[in-house]
């Protein structure tokens, strides 16, 4: 089961400005927790605050079950919201998928188990035939598309996803889902960033709110 | 060395190589060329990926100070491998500790710390100049086949090594922390860790290459190659084996063809002066496959 994650006085101050208040949070484990909130409101800076990515105040802890604590704490897939790839930039998505996964370095001659990987990778989110393309001629969704299926990789389960379904079309979004949905089945603890409140009233176990603070939905004062 | 030397002088002398490989500093340079182009090549891609051109060019101009330094300090003015060394390194490592510190742009940083190198160089040049040959300081500028020595390979040779094992097994982590940072490190890759050694790297092959291609171009091969090579790659793999045929053939070419045609010009403006030819070869590529 994916941990737990515990929040406490848990805040982000950049250059002097208070972007987050302090938080102090329970997520439960194996569950889907839902995020929401106005644009501009912390959704992406409380998820780098819980990934570590973003120098913060407080405490942010993660509780495993289990033996194998170490091995579990690099179990963490995070799905960020992407900015365009440089368009003249000559990587495939191929490419970027095998230096994800392997050492083999990206400019030797790739082995065929690595590759089948790969395409198995994509073809769980309907981009089988997209390998050849370079990172910079994908289109909004399918670049998301691309960072799932990198973080599908890891067999995680602590999964961060900033607005997973932006961009992506009815199909796209059927196929993410039901890996999301797959993933939560395993005991995956997901914190899932969301705007559309029919999806997070379906799929998500708990629903937060960001809005000067963080609350369950519901609480807010 | 010296084994190598004979046999090309034994070569050219049994009618095999034409009349220029009788002198062994042209087999020095030649065995420099085909260690500082392949791997000024490699490093490229990952220098265009990580858009740190400007950057390089910047260490360039640094081992000008560190040259001048070098010599001021007493070493041989031919050789101030020490100072050159420890200035570039210095000079690197401090640019991209305040880039990571600060919010200052990165072009503008290197663009503060380009024209310090070049006003500082400049200023102690004025005192070297008094104490050595005007030439030797040509040579630090635009390099010299003449000057390479058994020592400079023997450190382009190490670093080669380094670079080798270093692209070998970091080479994945390093793109895709170029790519997507973020993902990187909760990947539990040290991107910042990376990013020094790939700056570090930058600064010694930049010093290693200053002999044979000269503080003020070095920079444009680690740029122009790559950059010729992008233009006509679809894939990594491509755009980094193309890099370095056309930072080895440029480096190769701008030392025969000035000595064939007997031509009066410096080692590292020929080489730049073929990359160059090189970019303009990728570009008419591009635009006739653009019409096919």
């Amino acid at each position: 089961m994916g941990p737990a994650i515990e929040l406490k006085d848990a805040s982000l101050t950049l250059n002097g400005v208070e972007l987050l208040p302090k938080i102090n949070a329970y997520f439960n484990p194996g569950q889907l927790h839902a995020i929401t909130g106005a644009n501009g409101s912390g959704k992406s800076s409380l998820i780098k605050i819980i990934l570590g990515l973003a120098a913060h105040q407080g405490q942010v802890e993660r509780h495993w079950q289990g033996a194998d604590q170490s091995a579990q704490a690099q179990q963490i897939a995070y799905v960020p919201q992407q900015t365009a790839f440089e368009a003249s930039l000559p990587i495939s998505v191929k490419e970027f998928l095998l230096a994800s996964l392997t050492r083999r370095p990206f400019f030797a001659w790739q082995k065929k188990a690595d590759l089948n990987q790969v395409h198995a990778l994509l073809q769980r989110v309907g981009m089988q035939d997209k390998g050849h393309l370079r990172l910079g001629e994908l289109s909004g969704g399918e670049r998301q598309r691309l960072l799932f299926a990198q973080a599908l990789e890891r067999n995680a389960l602590f999964w961060c996803l900033d607005e997973p379904m932006t961009g992506l079309d009815q199909q796209a979004q059927e196929l993410i889902n039901k890996e999301i949905m797959g993933l939560r089945e395993q005991g995956a603890t997901l914190l899932v960033i969301h705007h559309d409140p029919d999806w997070v009233a379906q799929y998500a176990d708990q629903v937060w709110c960001v809005d000067n603070g963080l609350y369950i939905q519901g609480d807010q004062p | 060395m010296d084994a190598l030397r004979e046999l090309v002088f034994g070569l050219q002398q049994a009618g095999y190589l034409p009349e220029m490989f009788r002198y062994g500093f042209l087999t020095n340079a030649l065995v420099a060329s085909l260690i500082v182009g392949p791997l000024l090549g490699a490093l490229g891609p990952l220098v265009v990926v990580k858009r740190l051109a400007f950057f390089s060019e910047a260490v360039g101009h640094g081992a000008l100070t560190g040259v001048a330094l070098g010599i001021l300090l007493g070493e041989p003015a031919t050789q101030p491998l020490a100072a050159l060394f420890a200035f570039c390194v210095v000079f690197a490592v401090l640019l991209h500790w305040i880039k990571s510190r600060t919010q200052i742009p990165y072009d503008a940083l290197v663009g503060v710390f380009l024209a310090f190198a070049i006003a500082l160089g400049a200023s102690l040049l004025l005192y070297v100049a008094k104490k050595v040959n005007v030439h030797i300081l040509e040579n630090v500028l635009f390099g010299s086949i003449l000057t390479v020595k058994d020592q400079d390979l023997l450190v382009m040779f190490i670093l080669a090594l380094v670079c080798i094992v270093l692209m070998a097994f970091s080479g994945n982590r390093a793109l895709i922390s170029s790519l997507v940072p973020d993902l990187a490190k909760v990947r539990g890759i040290k991107v910042r860790f990376y990013d020094y050694v790939f700056v570090l790297l930058i600064a010694l092959i930049t010093v290693a290459s200053v002999k044979i291609i000269g503080s003020i171009l070095v920079g444009a091969l680690l740029l122009v190659p790559a950059a010729s090579a992008r233009m006509i790659s679809r894939t990594g793999r491509e755009f980094f084996w193309i890099s370095i045929l056309f930072a080895t053939l440029s480096c190769l070419l701008g030392i025969i063809l000035p000595m064939a045609g007997a031509l009066p010009i410096p080692s590292g403006a020929a080489i730049v002066l073929v990359a160059s030819s090189g970019f303009v070869i990728s570009l008419i590529i591009r635009r006739w496959r653009s019409l096919v």
